[in-house]
């Protein structure tokens, strides 16, 4: 009868764990469920007028005007300062990454692992603030401009792509840049062409990471880029972009606009859908293609 | 740190038990051999029939001890595929085995032309071929303790040895001459002894083969590293030596 | 014996103040193949990653003393340089993953220069024939390295790296990762390699050194304690810590 109580006890316990991993991962799983089930409640039908991505305020908002459906400048902007600033961070951030894993100088290597490492940690509107601050003491022409925007975003991004790329070269084993050493390849050539060659998957998912947190961070945008209606007219202005449309149109008295913030986000979270699906597809097809690393 | 790997740790190490158990399998055939000319040349001095067959029926025995060595030692070649002293040791038993071989089978035809006539020969003949068998019986002895015991100075020392027998077989022959031109009447008696005499020498040649091939497995040595050239004196019994480039005339 | 192609003077080399390799000198005879043997840690893979300078690859590392090719010092030119005229290769096969077969073979050429289309093309077959692996893929020669068995892609490592046409080639335990047919062939490879280019290779494997090399150096803790044809060595080396070694005795 003993031996019996045992199992019956343990039996008991093992589906109360059960039980309880089963809640977690709803309590984990709703607030994900719930943004989306939301988003396409309340911002559904806005996204599927025809002028959602195509019209603009006109030119002095009138209280009437205002009250527009289109976010398509906002796509537009928030394309432009990801796209430039992606072109600054990544080239940075795999340089650097190369520098502090394959170049050992002097522990300056661990010293870019780690200011990466804490650059992560930093909230990012402190990234928007200091660039504003910067600028401003500066250079006040450009302190709210599409410049200042990407490179508050590149702030965020190059700590993020360092990280992965470091990862990444490290995972590509040691046999590989001896056997380019040994058959006299110098060390640059073989870092490149064969190294990062061989880690291009990992790098790219990187990218992709750095480049859809950046495509939704409003803290940085704030005092950088700015808030605009209109298309894009130059870099040196600001513009208009997705997440501080959304955070200007939410807090909105005028309904429409908190339905085109819905809009918006259901919006963004597709586009990040999108492009995350997409681009796992490609880099799935580059490791199979490059025969699995 | 590391131990000297020389030091000896008194356990056995590589496959030192399996070629001290090839030696002693050597040995202990060349112990079979030794007896049987020793009980070969008895049999034949005195004429004793029954001791002569015992000594014929030993040969069988000879014949497996011989395979058996040789099977031993080449499943050793094989599997164990040695090296330097291992290898030169495995390798020289199969040869030292041969000459043993041919020392049994002398003592077997010193056996074998036993007559039941008397032993009639002169006695410095008689005399010369009982030192003839004691010189050889020691030096078998000796090439099986330098074998036994790894002796390369006893292996080497053989050779000495064997110029006295020689020596021994030069007398005995001219004795043998002497007689048969004499026609005393025990001709056949002595016809044998000159066969025996030869014999007495082949083993002679044989122990300092077995020497010489031990002298190798110990040290790699080969003959012409420690002995001066052969002199090759031609056998002739009558008139003074002749004298070759390897033999100059003294002075 | 050849004249010396590459030759080792007195070399030292530390990993952090500890000696891994005291005071070796080698000459090693050109066209020929020699093998460096020893029980782990003796140093044989540090002495000859310090023939092409990969020694120095890893951090915290000290050279004193000299290697000349042909007597120029290899320490004295630029390193990349040494490198293509001594290659290597490893004892795990390491094919380049993401390339092709062609790819891997004509990478020193690639990446060193850039010679046509039709000179590269010559270069692969000529060294994918050398490393006797063309028969074998001439059919696919754009698939993945990685679709290549264990021994094809040694083959392929060694047809990689004879692409660049060195003087020397060093081979760092060639077929440790690999199957005895595989490690057969590569053998039968060396034998034959050994007309063209200057062979090191470095092996645990004594059966193997005493099959493929003309000269073998024995090496222990860090020191070297002998180097001669192979022969002698393994059949009558000169010093007792050799024989303890090849013996089984240690080690």
């Amino acid at each position: 009868m003993r031996k019996f109580d045992r199992y019956a006890r343990r039996k008991l316990l093992s589906r109360i764990i059960a039980v309880l991993t089963g809640l977690c991962v709803i309590a984990v799983l709703y607030p994900l469920v719930s943004i989306v089930y939301e988003s396409f409640a309340l911002g559904g039908a806005v996204l599927f007028q025809a002028q959602f991505l195509t019209t603009q305020a006109p030119n002095g908002c009138s209280v009437i005007a205002c009250q527009t459906v289109g976010i398509g400048p906002a796509v537009q902007g928030t394309l432009i300062v990801v796209g430039l600033a992606a072109g600054i961070s990544v080239p940075v951030g795999v340089l650097a990454a190369i520098f502090a894993s394959e170049y050992r100088v002097r522990g300056l290597g661990r010293a870019v692992s780690f200011t990466a490492d804490v650059l992560t940690g930093v909230p990012s509107i402190i990234m928007g603030a200091f660039i504003y601050g910067y600028f401003v003491i500066y250079d006040p022409q450009i302190a709210l401009s599409f410049y200042t925007g990407a490179l508050a975003l590149s702030a965020i991004m190059i700590p993020i792509v360092v990280r992965t790329t470091e990862e990444a070269l490290r995972v590509v084993p040691n046999s590989v840049r001896e056997a380019a050493m040994a058959l006299g390849i110098s060390k640059w050539k073989a870092t490149l062409r064969i190294v990062l060659v061989a880690s291009l998957p990992g790098v790219a998912t990187g990218v992709l990471l750095a480049v859809m947190r950046a495509a939704g961070e409003a803290a940085p945008l704030l005092f950088t880029l700015g808030y605009s209606t209109l298309w894009f007219t130059s870099l040196s202005h600001p513009g208009a972009n997705l997440p501080i449309l959304i955070y200007t149109f939410a807090l909105s008295e005028y309904s429409n606009q908190v339905k085109v913030a819905w809009g918006a986000t259901l919006f963004l979270l597709i586009l990040i859908l999108v492009v995350n699906v997409v681009s796992r597809l490609m880099i799935h097809r580059m490791r199979v293609r490059m025969g699995g690393i | 740190m590391n131990a000297d790997p020389l030091a000896d740790t008194g356990r056995p190490r590589g496959y030192d038990l399996e070629i001290r158990q090839l030696k002693a399998r050597a040995v202990a055939m060349g112990e079979w051999a030794l007896g049987m000319v020793r009980d070969g040349w008895r049999a034949f001095s005195e004429g004793d029939l029954v001791a002569a067959q015992a000594v014929l029926d030993r040969g069988s025995e000879l014949d497996r001890l011989d395979e058996d060595i040789e099977h031993a030692a080449i499943a050793f070649l094989v599997l164990r595929q040695p090296t330097a002293g291992d290898l030169r040791t495995a390798a020289g038993l199969l040869k030292i085995t041969t000459h043993i071989d041919r020392i049994g089978r002398l003592g077997f035809d010193m056996a074998r032309i036993t007559t039941v006539g008397p032993p009639n020969e002169p006695a410095d003949l008689r005399e010369i071929l009982e030192r003839m068998d004691t010189v050889v019986e020691s030096m078998v002895s000796q090439s099986l303790e330098a074998l036994g015991h790894d002796r390369a100075d006893l292996a080497r020392d053989l050779f000495r040895r064997d110029d006295e027998v020689d020596q021994f077989h030069r007398d005995a022959n001219r004795i043998i001459l002497r007689e048969l031109n004499a026609k005393t009447g025990n001709t056949t008696r002595v016809a044998d002894d000159l066969l025996v005499a030869r014999h007495f020498e082949r083993i002679a040649d044989n122990a300092c083969k077995v020497g010489e091939k031990t002298v190798y497995a110990l040290t790699g040595q080969r003959r012409s590293e420690y002995l001066p050239r052969h002199r090759y004196i031609p056998y002739i019994l009558e008139g003074p030596t002749p004298r070759t480039r390897d033999n100059p005339p003294p002075g | 014996m050849n004249p010396t192609k590459l030759k080792v003077d007195h070399l030292t080399a530390y990993y952090s103040e500890k000696a891994a390799i005291t005071d070796v000198s080698i000459e090693f005879p050109e066209r020929a193949v020699s093998a460096i043997i020893g029980p782990s840690g003796c140093g044989k893979s540090t002495l000859i990653r310090c023939l092409n300078r990969m020694h120095e690859t890893v951090v915290r590392t000290r050279v004193e003393g000299q290697v000349l090719l042909d007597s120029e010092d290899i320490y004295q030119l630029d390193p990349v340089r040494v490198r293509r005229r001594i290659g290597m290769v490893f004892q795990k096969p390491n094919p380049f993953v993401t390339m092709s077969i062609y790819n891997n073979v004509s990478a020193a050429l690639r990446f060193n220069g850039r010679p046509s289309r039709e000179e590269t093309d010559r270069q692969v077959v000529r060294s994918l024939q050398q490393a006797a692996l063309w028969d074998e893929v001439k059919e696919r020669i754009d698939a993945p390295a990685v679709s290549l068995s264990g021994g094809q892609q040694q083959r392929l490592c060694i047809a990689r790296a004879l692409a660049a046409e060195p003087e020397v080639l060093l081979m760092d335990e060639p077929c440790s990762a690999l199957d005895p047919i595989a490690t057969a062939k590569i053998e039968d490879l060396i034998k034959q390699l050994k007309t063209e280019y200057t062979l090191v290779i470095v092996t645990h494997n004594m059966q193997q050194a005493a099959r493929v090399a003309d000269y073998t150096a024995f090496m222990y803790l860090g020191k070297l304690i002998e180097f001669g044809p192979t022969e002698e060595l393994f059949e009558r080396p000169k010093d007792s810590l050799t024989e303890a070694y090849i013996t089984g005795r240690f080690g």
